[in-house]
């Protein structure tokens, strides 16, 4: 590696190249010394005869073959001084570069690590999730996952419940952790590691009655434990269960739910001392009972793992077959004939479970889609600037190439200078362009969270996000640097440097004759204008569904929610402590009323039921259900429903009387028929003991978008094994004075219930539209960020084309032209470009809105106002930006520019 | 590599194949063996050097001159001499075809 070597020494090679030379010359001068030349004239014709000292150093360094480092390192002095000398156009290139190379690499990450991160546990892609086809949630009870789970050879599976909240009591405060009860293989099989003492192992699948083992989360242990080792060991209360701490998962390990992370996990066979009791599916089963050994309940999801090199479609046959001997033994004593071909009709699937699962996922797929388009638009816009630079530069310094081709210089090397200017500044705005990443991946997904809704998804800092900033800069740099170089060194020398820097008398002069420019440019406003479009869109979309009357009061309710069974209550000591939570509540300063409710609109939960209605037959493919919900007495005068037929509950309506419910319109609507429901009968099944005293209009419970579901209000009275998990307060002042209040009220009535927060109803309801929120909020960043850039670009454009002009310029005002008249005319200029990107913008929406359609309500993508509006505000501000170039033309002293050169 | 510059590498490097030489004596060697006549253009020559160098054709080292100052020395490798060997043959083929050209005058 003699090169290697000689690179290495380079400067010493220099040197001794120096010596040696010199050493020639002074032999040389010695010589002519002894021959009786004067000294000084000696050493003058020693240096002459020698020649050209500079350029054989040149050539020995050609010869040596280092040359090429030793011009790269001119060409790196001589851009710096090129970039230095025009400060404000390099800042805006590189300024625009890096927002747009930022925002790409910022979106990339959210995307990747709420999309695409595998799991952080080992061999991920041999991990997989069965689902079921007839049951929405895909559960399975325990003796189902016992045979399922020695079905396939090569196979493991293991269960937990989904991530749930039970209450624990850390420090002598009552807290609400997502927990997951875990068969004892799943640690082992999901493969996560002890962080400290031991995870759950096959031995802590016991009975009842036996010592109990708890796993918590590195997280949890920081935040609530401060890490004190002594945590192992010690016990935890979980929803009044004494739990032994038998160590900390993994950091960063918060269970498989990407999205919804998880801080215990604590045995499945604890399920009925714990008293979990949610997300189950019940069929002929005692919900009541211990769960595990019961094949009626469903709340069990299904993880399994296998070797990659397993057939999945084999397995998945294995698995079917298995699953279909459980279902006919199961239905074995099915009368109705019906109902055992439906439930023999179930089939399963695999769901690949490299990346955990994610609802997440699902509610973010389409929003940040949008924003990858998005941010592409911005990174064009943004690389049009680069190039437009590039080019303004390139033609201005013309002349300077021309006459360094005249003097000899060669094609290639004026390339590469060219090239090496345009990667520099594309590896400055690169640079800038990751460091934004960095930092605003962080603040995109601050951008998209709600306070009560995080999205606690990790970003960790990626060699791919450095990777793929560096070779989106490498590949901009030399795409935009390539076409300039190589127009700028064809050697038809002459023309340049007759015209120099004076374009006077020249038709269509200082225009830009590469028409590129002006396309650039125009590309530019249009692209901006789409993004200026969207963010408006996305904004009135949001704006629509948050006016949408959701059928109840918002703004003066508040919603304490607790969880009375999580907390150790009894079904008898309910009544007394509903009764002390609505006293205690309505004492508080500012309430008007209080009520209970068991699920409440907007939370996200629902239970349903099948439906029968007296008189009412189904067609044959229709299973009648409806949504159940038990509130407390003055519930709809306190939520502002309106009643439209019939009277609300009362006092009457205690367990002695006879069962009554309130339905809403569309349950009228659809099973009621015509007449007044007022009086007739339904039930969940057989008997219908229910008669209907009342009809509320509908009310947009489960969100804003979602259609309004079949739905019965029962008595709480009524029903003493509802667990009432809302206290609904309505308020005459300010909410946000009586948050602490109302917590306080429920914490004295009810020192050992955990709240869970307390919110109003429009925050509630806002939750649920959290995705067109999210999506508007980053439109409009990403609307601002593409408007500043194509504005940076635009300005850049503008006033590089005045400076060429200088000279035209000044010849102008020199003949009598007034300052108001250049001005008009710079702004003339800009106008024209900026009305044809406008034009071309609003051509490119009718597609673009294509693409979003699904994205908006409450108005289409061709919107007028919405153009218009956008049209307007680009507009004005490529006016703005223009204005001052204008002003700086006008301003030019035109003895100094005819002078200049 | 044309015809001009394979002379004087061929030049060179009969010069040195003898004891090792510094860049200022091959120069001096030359003019005296030809008697004036051929005079090497110095920064052809350091360039030859320094590329028979690269090509392995030469060896370098740094001595002390008899003066007392230090200079670079070339001498031959086995390489440069194969290179030596070659060019004399080279040459002496070229110098018969010139003959046979100016024999042949119409």
């Amino acid at each position: 590696m003699n090169w290697l070597r000689r690179l290495m020494g380079t400067r010493r090679l220099e040197r001794d190249l120096d010596k040696e030379l010199r050493f020639h010359v002074e032999s040389r001068t010695d010589d002519l010394t002894s021959q009786g030349v004067d000294p000084v004239e000696a050493r003058r014709r020693a240096l002459a005869e020698f020649g050209c000292y500079e350029p054989t150093k040149e050539a020995a360094r050609d010869a040596r073959g280092t040359r090429w480092l030793g011009d790269l390192w001119q060409d790196l002095r001589y851009t710096r001084r090129v970039l230095w000398s025009s400060k404000g156009f390099t800042a805006a290139a590189v300024l625009s570069l890096g927002v747009g190379l930022g925002a790409n690499a910022a979106v990339f990450r959210v995307m990747d690590g709420v999309m695409f991160r595998p799991l952080d546990v080992p061999r991920p892609t041999e991990l997989f999730f069965v689902s079921r086809s007839q049951a929405s949630d895909s559960r399975f009870s325990h003796p189902t996952y016992l045979q399922l789970a020695k079905a396939v050879p090569g196979a493991a599976f293991a269960v937990s419940t989904p991530p749930v909240p039970l209450q624990a009591t850390i420090h002598g405060s009552a807290q609400l952790l997502t927990s997951q009860l875990v068969s004892g293989n799943w640690f082992d099989l999901v493969g996560v590691r002890a962080g400290a003492g031991r995870l759950l192992a096959p031995s802590d699948d016991r009975g009842e009655g036996e010592p109990l083992a708890a796993v918590i989360s590195d997280w949890l242990w920081e935040q609530r434990f401060s890490r004190e080792p002594s945590v192992i060991g010690s016990t935890l209360m979980v929803n009044g269960l004494a739990y032994t701490v038998a160590g900390i998962a993994q950091p960063g390990f918060r269970g498989l739910v990407v999205g919804t992370p998880s801080d215990l996990w604590i045995p499945v066979h604890s399920q009925y001392e714990v008293r979990h009791r949610s997300n189950a599916g019940s069929d002929n089963a005692d919900g009541s009972a211990p769960w595990v050994p019961q094949d009626g309940m469903s709340w069990l999801v299904l993880l399994g793992r296998a070797p990659v090199t397993m057939d999945r479609t084999r397995l998945l046959a294995t698995l079917e077959a298995k699953h279909q001997q459980i279902l006919q033994a199961r239905h074995e004593s099915e009368q109705d004939a019906q109902r055992k071909a439906r439930a023999l009709r179930e089939r399963l699937s695999l769901i690949d479970g490299t990346h955990g699962l994610s609802t997440l996922r699902e509610r973010l797929a389409p929003a940040l889609r949008v924003l990858m388009g998005m941010s592409l638009l911005v990174l064009i816009v943004a690389a049009a600037n680069l190039a437009n630079y590039l080019l303004a530069r390139g033609a201005v310094r013309r002349r300077e190439f021309a006459l360094r081709l005249a003097i000899g210089a060669r094609r290639g090397r004026i390339i590469r200078q060219l090239l090496t200017e345009s990667l520099v500044l594309a590896g400055l705005g690169g640079t800038l362009g990751i460091a934004l990443a960095l930092w605003g991946g962080q603040l995109l997904l601050l951008v998209v969270s709600t306070t009560s809704n995080p999205v606690p998804v990790n970003l960790p800092i990626d060699w791919r996000i450095l990777g793929f900033g560096a070779a989106l800069t490498a590949c901009t740099g030399l795409a935009f640097g390539l076409i300039p170089a190589l127009r700028l060194s064809r050697p038809d020398v002459g023309d340049a440097l007759k015209t120099g820097g004076r374009v006077v008398g020249s038709v269509g002069a200082g225009r830009f004759r590469f028409p590129l420019v002006r396309v650039l440019v125009t590309v530019q406003v249009a692209l901006s204008l789409l993004l200026v479009v969207a963010a408006a869109l996305f904004q009135q979309t949001f704006r629509n569904l948050v006016r949408i009357d959701p059928g109840f009061e918002r703004e003066t309710i508040l919603d304490v929610r607790f969880d009375p069974r999580l907390a150790g209550f009894e079904e008898a000591q309910l009544p007394a402590l509903y009764a002390r939570l609505i006293d205690e509540a309505s004492r508080v300063p500012g309430v008007r009323s209080a009520t209970l409710g068991l699920i409440g609109p907007a939370t996200g939960s629902s239970r349903t039921s099948n439906l029968t209605v007296d008189k009412y037959e189904p067609a044959r493919d229709e299973e009648p259900a409806f949504h159940l919900e038990s509130v407390g007495p003055g519930y709809l005068s306190t939520m502002g429903m309106r009643l439209i037929e019939g009277r609300d509950f009362d006092s009457r309506d205690d367990v002695k009387n006879k069962k009554v419910a309130i339905i809403n319109a569309s349950m009228a609507r659809r099973y009621f028929g015509e007449g007044s429901p007022i009086g007739r009968h339904f039930g969940s099944g057989e008997p219908t003991e229910f008669e209907v005293v009342g009809v509320v209009a509908d009310t947009r419970a489960n969100g804003l978008r979602v259609d309004v579901p079949p739905l019965a209000y029962f008595p709480l009275m009524q029903h003493p094994d509802d667990f009432a998990r809302n206290l609904y307060v309505r308020v005459d002042v300010d909410p946000d004075t009586i948050r602490k209040p109302l917590e306080d009220a429920v914490r004295a009535a009810a020192p050992s219930l955990a709240v869970r927060e307390v919110v109003t109803l429009a925050e509630l309801t806002e939750r649920t539209v959290a995705t067109e929120r999210m999506i508007s909020r980053l439109a409009v960043v990403f609307g601002s960020v593409g408007v500043i850039v194509a504005v940076l670009g635009l300005y850049g454009t503008i006033a590089y084309s005045v400076a060429r002009r200088t000279n035209e310029i000044g010849v102008r005002l020199a003949l009598g032209a007034s300052p108001a008249q250049v001005r008009r005319m710079v702004l003339r200029e800009t106008l024209t470009l900026v009305a044809a990107g406008i034009l071309a913008g609003v051509a490119l929406v009718l597609p673009a809105g294509q693409a979003a359609g699904a994205l908006l309500y409450g108005l289409s993508a061709r919107d007028p106002r919405t153009l218009m509006f956008a049209s307007v505000l680009v507009l004005a501000t490529g006016l703005l930006v223009g204005a001052f170039p204008a002003w700086r033309a006008s301003r030019v002293d035109p003895t100094r520019a005819l002078r200049a050169d | 590599m044309n015809f001009l510059q394979g002379t004087l590498d061929v030049l060179i490097l009969t010069a040195l194949s003898g004891p090792p030489l510094h860049g200022y004596d091959v120069v001096d060697w030359i003019r005296t063996t030809t008697d004036g006549s051929v005079d090497i253009d110095d920064g052809a020559l350091y360039m030859a050097l320094h590329r028979m160098e690269r090509r392995g054709w030469l060896d370098a080292e740094w001595r002390v001159s008899p003066k007392g100052r230090r200079a670079k020395y070339y001498r031959l490798t086995a390489e440069g001499r194969k290179e030596l060997r070659a060019g004399e043959k080279n040459w002496t083929k070229f110098a018969d075809a010139v003959a046979k050209v100016f024999a042949a005058r119409p």
